[in-house]
This record gives structure tokens, C-alpha cells and sequence, in this order.
């Protein structure tokens, strides 16, 4: 039987974010007063009420803030006793008086410190937390947990075993939404439970030796194709984000979009091997009694009750189980290997376009492949590089903790529809007689299945119309778990003209980045191996082009994230392909040519790999 | 004039929602009409509200109940 998992968290945190900013309007800063502590308590306890209400159970992260009082810390200990809630420690919530005048600052992102900030701040908190409660925490957390700080608590406080350590596609978006204000970059990670790695927290480990120790969850189960699109913060298993994006109904207040986003996590068991995940994670701020922009205190509590109570009518209904977050974690570690991927053939619930995506993600990569362009790629990230990318400040990224990508479709343009250049994709063109058709202007859908260790997409055959020729055309994708490989073969399942012959051109533009702005690419090279024309072309941004009859691979190496992407093939008359880019359009394009008659398939296999 | 003020509900500004962006309008009592520090929008509070609801359409499936057994592949 299927397996739906629910982690429930909640967090005393003292001093909200959003609160003092929102509710403190027109007073001058203070997150000491006594008004706010009083209702950020107010806030927690009705959480607590709302899950315990429908017989689920919590972990309770406390926050710093949270350990210097008494009433919170009491609270805790109660409901661990009576209701069998997790007391666990968050490093969310460090703003308070006693931060602010220790450390002098106002940061409060754990993962923005620096190294030696971070290290004592752990310290100081998980040594508060012993003090109250007797006991070391046995999970932790915040919006990202960098590879260097989970280290360093796996370290000092083995007893952690879960983390909550990324949100799912929080980064430039979320920055946008804010007016530019927001400095969570941490697109590029898994949205669902998974193993991190000792290295790079987004890029799951392969194995035992790549082992942070910890299982981490994601902040939010989110919609995978709302999110992906737009602001995330208005799209997850968070009620009040749902308020947050005008999801609701403004006569009657209902919601049915967090119960439809609630019941599709349900659905992905079936290509997870029967199991599935969701959590709710909503910060007090985000149930001030003054209310948030538009909605009243009302409504939001209504929102939280009535998640609340879904959840717990489905653990009534015996299709879902909920759990504290270690609780999570062993259960995780029993069931899951470590190259186990995570697939998810995402529908939309929302605006009714019917459109399809299959998000797969294990420890070499995340890859996203969009239906309503034909089955291209348009998002990959190379976590084979398992790259190492300190976060904080004293390093290069002091915000940016992003896993860089190689196609990202929102950034760095798609299919191309603009005056000039080229977008990040992983196409094909099917060509004949000087006509030429993109599958990303092919809408299809896609249909999952398992057979050993792949992961099959098939999707339905497409159309495609030339003047004097219909050529109906399939594409299977398949994902071989930990091969780092994508393997796309097209099929002519049936021609107007039996006797006809097109040509297919396979491609991939690429490039690399967190953000919507270039690069430097003069450090990547182009590569063409074997054929009749091998080739290397060091990047100089001067638009140069090398084709080569019967190539054995081509590709491109990436030293700022240490990847090499390459494209093989298989198939009549194939010649492998690559071009360089210019400073307009700096992407470079890898690629397979080859012609295809009725009943005949063309191969390709995209390989990502750490390139020193 | 009086300084801008927020009111018990904080209104975004509908113009710049429909872009993504969360930006927190302020009341302007003299004219009765909030008023947006981002773009140029301004409107009174029906205003605002109707412009929500234009905001809402793009949901076309909001209200529209989809469960686990709607999923039939």
C-alpha cells in the first residue's frame, strides 16, 4: 500500500519575520516589545491546537529566541509528554534581543554568516537548547543549510539525523517578488526529501562516503510547476502562501487549490515506489492577528484549520501517516537507496493549461522535461560535479546558494521566440525539402513507467506538418538510475510518404548560472571526438562552428562548475556538431544531425559528469 | 498633505501583483485612494479590490476540486 508521509512544524519564533515589519507600522523598530512576544506565543499555541486537534502530531523547532522563555519552553515539554510532538531547534527565528546584542548584527540566515560566525552561533544555540531541555536536538533547520554548516553540527552534535535545508526554487524569483529585497537564492535543489551530500547540500549523495549524515527535507512542498513559473511563495503546502497568491474565493473563502496541491504530492507515489511526501511549515508571522495584506486574521486562521483538518482526516482515512522529523529520517534511511531517484510527472491544477512536467532529480542531476514543448529539457542541473560552492559571507557566494545550471528555460530563454540569438534548451528540429519544425512546438503529454533501474517518459506521438509531408513522431525518455544519463530516442512511427526522408537535428544550448544574467564563458571549451573532423574550439565568443561525420561525442567543458556535458548518438548518418557563441548570445550549442525514413529511430545520450 | 499610512489591511498594489511583485500600497486619507511607491497605479479600495479579482482570473481552475482520483495515467 501507497505511503504518504507528513511532517507538521511549527516554530515559537519570538520576534516573526513579516510581524514586526507589518504589525509595527509607523512605530519605531523594538523586538522587545512585550505586545509582540505575547502574541507570537498566541500564534504557536493555536498551531499546536490546530494539528493536535485532528490527532496529528508535530515537531516543535524551537527557535533562539523561543529558549530564553520560560512559557515556550514549558509549552514544549508538555506537548512532547502529551501529544508525542518532536522538541527539535530551528536556526530560523535567531532575531531577538539577546542575538542582537551578542553578535551586533541583524543578519539571521544562518547560512549568509560566516564560517566562524556560524560555528559559534550553532554552538551557542544547540548548548542553550541542552541546557533547557537535558538533551541535543535530533533535528534542526533553516530556509538552506550549507554543506559546511551541516557538516559542522553532523560534527559537534551527532545526534542530528533531519534538516530542514533548502526551499524549492526560492531564489531569483522570490528576490523579484520582494522588489528586489529578498536575498534567499537557493533555486536548484530537490523538492522532495532527500540525502545531502558532504559537499554540496542540493546534490543528493551517491553513496556512503558522500553521506552528510543527515536527511534533509525541503521547507514547503511546493507546486512544481506554479513555483517554477512564478513567485513559489504562493504556491506550496503553506495555507497562507495560497492566500498570499489570491487563491481563494473572496465571497465564500474556500481554497480547494491547497487540497488539490495536497493530493497531487499524494499521487507521486506512484513513481516513487509507493511513497510520497508533503510538509507544512508556516512561520507565525504569517498569522498575525492584524491580519496579512489582504486577507484577515480570519481567514488565515481558517486557512491553517482547514489544513489542518485535511490532514487529519486523511490519517483517518488511513492514507497518511504523519511523523515527527526524525521520525521522518529513519523511516527515509530504511526505505531509500542512494541512488534511488525522485519523479514527479507534475500536472497543472491551476490555470487550467493542462500542461505537463516530469521533474527527475538523483545524485547526478535534476532535470526537467516539459511536455508542452515536445519533451525538451528545459531545466538541468549537473549535480554529478557534486560542486563545491561555499555560502556566506568570507566567500564567493555570500547569498548565492544556488546549484548552477547548464539550461534553465525563465533565465536564459527557452525555445527562441525573440529578435536575435538563442535559449537554453534540449531540443530536436525535424527538417525536409528546406521546412524546418522545433518539437517544442509540439504539445504532447507524457506517460511514466519502470522497468529496472529506468525511468521511462513516453509520450504521445506528435504531428508534424511539412508542406508535402506528415511525419508522425514519438519520443521516449529515459532516466537509468545512476548512469548521469539521459537517453532520448525519436521514432518515425508513421510517414504520409512511406518513401520520404527527413533530417533530425538533436541539440542542446547550454550555458551556466544562477541567475538571468551571462556569465563569463571564456574559460569553456568545445569539443568534437572522433569522426571525420575531430575538434576543439577554446571559447572566444566568435561565433565558430565544427561538424564532424560520424563524431563519437561531443562537448563542452565547464571549469567555473566543474562539468562536462557531452551528447553521443546513434542512428543513420549522424554527424556531431558544436557551436561556439558571441557576446549577444553567448550560449553554445552542442548537437547530432542524422536522417530518419518511416519505422526509423535516432539515439542520443546526454551525459553530465564532473570535469576534473 | 498627510504622510501615507497603512491600513488595518495591507493592500498590494493589483499592478504590479499582476507582474509578480509583492509591493504593500499606503492610503492616502486626504484623497481617500491608495496609492502605489513602485509604479503608478492608484485607486480606491473598490478599485483594488476589483482589479484582485481581475488578478484571480488567470486562476481558470482555482475553484475547481482535483483529487487523487482525477489522475488517470
Amino acid at each position: 500500500m501507497d505511503k504518504f508521509v507528513v511532517n507538521i512544524i511549527h516554530r515559537p519564533e519570538m520576534v516573526p519575520e513579516y510581524a514586526e515589519k507589518v504589525t509595527g507600522h509607523g512605530k519605531a523598530e523594538d523586538i522587545g516589545r512585550k505586545a509582540l512576544l505575547t502574541e507570537s506565543l498566541d500564534i504557536f499555541r493555536t498551531q499546536q491546537r490546530c494539528a493536535h486537534e485532528n490527532g496529528l502530531k508535530t515537531t516543535i523547532q524551537m527557535t533562539y529566541a523561543s529558549l530564553f522563555n520560560d512559557e515556550a519552553v514549558a509549552l514544549a515539554k508538555e506537548h512532547h509528554e502529551k501529544y508525542g510532538d518532536e522538541i527539535a531547534l530551528t536556526l530560523l527565528g535567531l532575531p531577538c534581543k539577546e542575538f542582537r546584542e551578542k553578535y551586533k548584527t541583524k543578519d539571521f540566515c544562518i547560512w549568509m554568516f560566516s564560517m566562524e560566525d556560524k560555528r559559534a552561533i550553532v554552538r551557542d544555540v544547540f548548548e542553550k537548547f541542552r541546557e533547557r531541555f537535558g538533551f541535543y536536538p535530533e533535528s534542526t533547520g533553516s530556509y538552506y543549510m550549507d554543506a559546511e554548516l551541516i557538516n559542522f553540527i553532523k560534527a559537534e552534535y551527532p545526534s542530528v539525523k533531519c534538516a530542514v535545508a533548502t526551499c524549492w526554487e526560492e531564489g531569483p524569483k522570490a528576490y523579484h517578488t520582494c522588489n528586489n529585497s529578498w536575498y534567499t537564492f537557493m533555486d536548484g535543489g530537490p523538492w522532495a526529501p532527500w540525502i545531502p551530500s558532504k559537499v554540496n547540500t542540493h546534490a543528493p549523495a551517491a553513496n556512503e562516503a558522500e553521506d552528510s549524515g543527515i536527511v534533509a527535507i525541503p521547507h514547503l512542498s511546493r507546486d512544481l510547476l506554479a513555483c517554477y513559473d512564478g513567485n513559489g511563495s504562493n504556491f506550496g503546502t503553506h495555507p497562507q502562501n495560497v492566500l498570499r497568491g489570491m487563491i481563494y474565493d473572496s465571497r465564500t473563502w474556500e481554497f480547494p487549490y491547497l487540497f488539490n496541491l495536497i493530493d497531487q504530492y499524494r499521487h507521486l507515489a506512484k513513481y516513487n515506489n509507493g511513497y510520497s511526501y508533503n510538509m507544512m511549515f508556516v512561520g507565525p508571522g504569517w498569522m498575525n492577528k492584524m491580519g496579512r495584506w489582504e486577507a484577515p486574521y480570519e481567514l488565515l486562521l481558517k486557512s491553517y484549520e482547514e489544513g489542518c483538518a485535511y490532514y487529519g482526516k486523511l490519517k483517518r482515512e488511513g492514507v497518511l501517516e504523519d511523523m515527527t522529523m526524525s521520525e521522518f529520517a529513519d523511516y527515509y534511511r530504511s526505505k531509500k537507496t542512494y541512488t534511488e531517484p525522485e519523479c514527479a510527472l507534475w500536472r497543472d491544477i491551476l490555470y487550467g493549461s493542462e500542461k505537463e512536467l516530469f521533474w527527475y532529480c538523483d545524485p547526478y542531476m535534476r532535470a526537467c522535461v516539459n511536455m508542452d514543448q515536445g519533451g525538451a529539457i528545459v531545466d538541468l542541473r549537473p549535480y554529478a560535479a557534486k560542486l563545491e560552492w561555499p555560502v556566506g559571507i568570507g566567500t564567493p557566494h555570500i547569498q548565492d546558494a544556488s546549484y548552477p545550471f547548464l539550461i534553465q528555460e525563465k533565465y536564459r530563454a527557452g525555445y527562441f521566440t525573440h529578435y536575435a540569438g538563442e535559449g537554453t534548451v534540449r531540443s530536436a528540429k525535424i527538417s525536409h525539402n528546406g521546412e524546418e519544425v522545433d518539437l517544442c512546438l509540439c504539445r504532447t503529454k507524457a506517460h511514466f513507467s519502470k522497468d529496472g533501474r529506468d525511468r521511462i517518459l513516453t509520450l504521445d506521438p506528435v504531428d508534424i506538418e511539412f508542406e508535402d509531408l506528415t511525419v508522425k513522431l514519438q519520443s521516449v525518455i529515459t532516466f537509468t538510475e545512476g548512469s548521469g544519463e539521459i537517453k532520448i530516442e525519436r521514432r518515425i512511427v508513421e510517414m504520409s510518404d512511406p518513401a520520404a526522408q527527413v533530417q533530425i537535428q538533436e541539440y542542446m544550448v547550454g550555458c551556466y548560472g544562477t541567475t538571468e544574467y551571462a556569465e563569463d564563458m571564456s574559460s569553456l571549451t568545445l569539443k568534437i571526438d572522433g569522426g571525420e573532423a575531430p575538434a576543439a574550439i577554446p571559447y572566444e565568443y566568435k561565433c565558430r562552428e565544427a561538424a564532424s561525420a560520424g563524431a563519437d561525442s561531443v562537448s563542452c567543458t565547464l571549469p567555473p562548475i566543474r562539468t562536462r556535458v557531452t551528447l553521443t548518438a546513434r542512428g543513420p548518418e549522424k554527424s556531431g556538431f558544436v557551436r561556439e557563441g558571441y557576446a549577444f548570445s553567448p550560449m553554445f550549442t552542442l548537437g547530432y544531425t542524422g536522417t530518419l525514413k518511416d519505422k526509423e529511430g535516432f539515439v542520443t545520450w546526454l551525459r553530465v559528469e564532473r570535469a576534473d | 498633505m498627510a504622510q501615507g499610512r497603512k491600513g488595518r489591511l495591507n493592500y498590494r498594489c493589483p499592478a504590479c501583483f499582476m507582474r509578480d511583485l509583492d509591493i504593500d500600497m499606503f492610503y492616502d486619507k486626504d484623497r481617500d485612494e491608495y496609492y502605489c511607491l513602485r509604479c503608478q497605479f492608484t485607486g480606491s479600495e473598490a478599485e483594488v479590490l476589483a482589479m484582485n479579482e481581475q488578478i484571480k482570473k488567470k486562476y481558470k481552475v482555482m475553484l475547481k476540486r482535483i483529487t487523487v482520483e482525477d489522475y488517470d495515467d
